[in-house]
């Protein structure tokens, strides 16, 4: 055997490994699962080939154009209101601009140490017709018929999630920008500061551009995050009322679990993928765009 | 060279030899004793774990079990909610059905039963079927198979009543639907709910209330020939009235505050707290209610039928109901597994098992004599068995994919999203599609 040989049959034996699991439980329930798209399989006995039928059903069903609706806002929620909100935070904490940071860190940190499940009811008790709040203004207007009609109105009843979703994930991100705030040497800063620059023209200048690459990282996180949230919302709403809360995940669930329709669940699956990549291609061309610039 | 192979003999051996001795032993055993050989067997159960009723009152049921059949073992494996019937679907997809298992007698988990995953018990119960109620013995297979051995008798739509609130608000029992909402201004001026009912799982509100309504629009017959497709349909206007009378109940604000966003359960808190003057819900609350009752309590809370209903074509008083749950078997088990899982099934919703069941509140679907020392509320609970009609439970008869549209088009109804008639015709859309096959 050759070095040549001996060199490659080593890089096999290190990769084929890795490989072979990798593509039976990532690439292989992808394919199956987008084969199985095409089909009217029910779990149990032969499946017809549908073709795109599955797709067109999904695609005109008001419910999934609900939920979909439902997964951009929480996709918005998290890139414009997770992110930001967690880099403000991070900055204060690392500029040092409140007292008694420590606490604060892990206070806003909390909520994602926290199981889904334990916050879905946490919340419930406060939001429900039976919770917190209501009872209050029942108590305080002598109206015992009370009801927060925020959770039956189609279109506001996903706000109150998007909030629950605000608070639990923006600690995150404040630990993964407090984390890359600190790999700034502090001599740089000290020198704008010398130099005269503003708090304002120092996170402009210095600050942000430095931090594009783990902003886009934690973009795409938050991009596929939100198209497959499910644990909470399951736990919290369970989609309803009447969809109103509905996410794709949820939707394939549903379709997939209550009503044996694997094919359909399947297709839901892969326009999640489909999705999610799509989102993050975008994002990762903006990001470029934008490091381009600073370059 | 030698040496190493000769290290390798040596280490290979090692690592088989337990084994062989291992494996060895066992047949051994199973030989020697077959008599004393102690069967196990897997038993997937729906059960709350977290009830501090139904978990304690199973694990009774077990205990007594297992000190009359010591050799066998049972290895139970819990679910509950819609997380049970994932699993069990999933289970029974990779081929992992356990030995025993809780089934529906209706369509929610025939994609189980009617896929040749279990056992007919037929074998087993001949000699058998009039100890228990007839409903308890209809066919649940197409050629009249009985997948599961019914531990209950479901009775989904009672009205439960505190009579105290009633009499002290100066009202009596509604004997017809109008008389039960003029009541509804009465009962709210005091703080009160007129129908507990908690329906964010949206299941209730077809279980508990619209199947009975249904039944009283349209009559058995009716109701019959919709769920064929044979001369009627759920666009008739019988079905139409049933569902504009949820819709008239929740416009007058006859239900709990904001039921659609209530978790279940929130009903019977509302009812026992005495915050509400009637609760609808099934026959099982009375399990709950035995613990969360007190016994002055259990002295003025009645079940009742749900009043009569304008133009009513069916039997008044009539409630909906469906047998209950029970365990089946697993196809693949032998001959020795299968009497050891069924001495299980037979000790649970035979005599035995029904009788311990009886004192914890549950209506068995096992003939026995209303025990003397019971519980009041059970009293109540066979009382009202034995005296009313009964219907179908929407859920019983029609299929998943319908019924959750229709659960869910129901709370579109109360919202004001959709029309009575849209909620009837989409459902028979959907039955006439999914269920009766009509594409």
């Amino acid at each position: 055997m050759t070095f040549k040989q001996q060199k490659m049959a080593s890089y096999l034996i290190l990769i084929i490994p890795g490989l072979l699991l990798f593509a039976s439980v990532i690439v292989f329930p992808i394919f199956y699962s987008f084969s199985l798209s095409f089909t009217t399989w029910s779990g149990y006995g032969k499946s017809l080939f549908v073709g795109f039928e599955n797709y067109r059903n999904i695609l005109t069903d008001p419910v999934f154009l609900h939920a979909l609706r439902n997964n951009m806002l929480i996709v918005a929620i998290s890139v414009f209101g997770q992110i930001p909100l967690g880099f403000l935070l991070a900055y204060m904490l690392h500029r040092k601009m409140v007292k008694g940071g420590e606490f604060y860190q892990t206070m806003i940190f909390l909520p994602i140490t926290i199981s889904p499940v334990v916050v879905a009811l946490l919340w419930n008790q406060i939001f429900s017709s039976s919770g917190m709040i209501t009872a209050l203004i029942r108590r305080f207007s002598g109206n015992s018929q009370y009801v927060m009609k925020i959770f039956e109105d189609k279109s506001l009843a996903i706000v109150p999630i998007l909030f629950v979703l605000l608070w639990m994930h923006t600690g995150t991100y404040m630990i993964i920008y407090l984390a890359n705030l600190q790999k700034i040497t502090p001599s740089v800063l000290e020198a704008a500061q010398i130099d005269g620059a503003t708090e304002a023209q120092m996170l402009g200048r210095i600050i942000l551009p430095s931090m594009i690459g783990t902003i886009a990282t934690t973009a795409i996180f938050a991009i596929a995050g939100s198209l497959k949230a499910f644990d909470l919302i399951f736990a919290m709403t369970g989609g309803g009322p009447a969809h109103f809360t509905e996410v794709i995940a949820l939707y394939m669930y549903t379709n997939t679990f209550k009503y044996y329709k694997y094919g359909f669940g399947s297709a839901a699956s892969i326009l999640i993928v489909a999705l999610s990549v799509g989102l993050i291609l975008i994002l990762q061309g903006t990001s470029k765009r934008i490091e381009r610039k600073y370059e | 060279m030698r040496t190493n192979r000769l290290l390798l003999t040596v280490f290979v051996s090692l690592l088989l030899f337990p084994s062989l001795i291992f494996s060895a032993g066992t047949k051994e055993t199973a030989q020697s004793s077959k008599k004393d050989e102690v069967i196990e067997l897997s038993v997937y159960h729906f059960l709350d774990q977290t009830d501090k009723t139904t978990a304690p009152n199973f694990a009774f049921l077990v205990g007594e079990f297992e000190k009359k059949n010591p050799n066998i073992k049972l290895n139970f494996e819990y679910g509950y909610g819609e997380s049970f019937h994932d699993k069990l679907q999933t289970l029974a997809v990779s081929g992992q059905l356990p030995d025993i298992l809780l089934l529906y007698p209706g369509k929610r988990t025939s994609q189980v039963s009617d896929a040749g995953l279990v056992k007919d018990l037929r074998p087993w119960i001949k000699g058998h079927e009039s100890e228990f109620a007839d409903m308890a013995m209809q066919g649940q297979g197409k050629n009249g198979e009985i997948w599961e051995l019914p531990e209950d008798i479901s009775i989904t739509s009672i009205m439960y009543t505190n009579n105290r609130l009633l009499k002290e608000l100066g009202l009596t029992l509604p004997k017809g639907l109008d008389e039960l909402i003029a009541q509804g201004p009465a009962i709210r001026a005091k703080g009160l709910i007129p129908l507990s009912i908690a329906n964010k799982d949206a299941w209730p509100m077809q279980s508990c209330l619209a199947g009975m309504l249904v039944e009283r629009t349209g009559g058995m017959q009716w109701f019959d020939k919709a769920i064929a497709g044979k001369g009627a349909g759920f666009a008739d206007p019988q079905f139409v009235a049933a569902m504009d009378i949820i819709k008239q109940l929740s416009d007058k604000q006859m239900f709990s505050p904001g039921t659609n966003q209530l978790a279940y359960g929130q009903g019977l808190d509302d009812f026992v707290n005495e915050k509400a003057v009637y609760l609808i819900d099934g026959g099982w609350m009375v399990n709950n209610m035995i613990g969360e009752l007190t016994d002055e309590q259990k002295t003025y809370m009645s079940l009742e039928s749900f009043p009569d209903v304008p133009n009513q074509k069916g039997k008044s008083l009539s409630a909906s109901a469906t047998a209950g749950q029970g365990f089946g078997m697993n196809a693949k088990l032998n001959e020795a597994q299968s009497e050891a899982a069924w001495k299980w099934i037979w000790f649970y919703s035979g005599p035995e098992g029904s009788t311990i069941r009886q004192r914890f509140g549950r209506l068995p679907a096992y003939k026995l004599a209303e025990p003397a020392d019971a519980d009041p509320m059970i009293k109540k609970l066979i009382a009202f068995a034995g005296k009313v009609p009964m219907g179908y439970v929407m859920d019983a008869v029609l299929g998943a994919e319908p019924i959750g549209a229709f659960n869910i088009n129901l709370q579109r109804m109360m919202f004001g999203t959709m029309t009575a008639k849209q909620v009837a015709q989409d459902l028979e859309t959907m039955v006439n599609k999914i269920d009766r096959g009509n594409k």
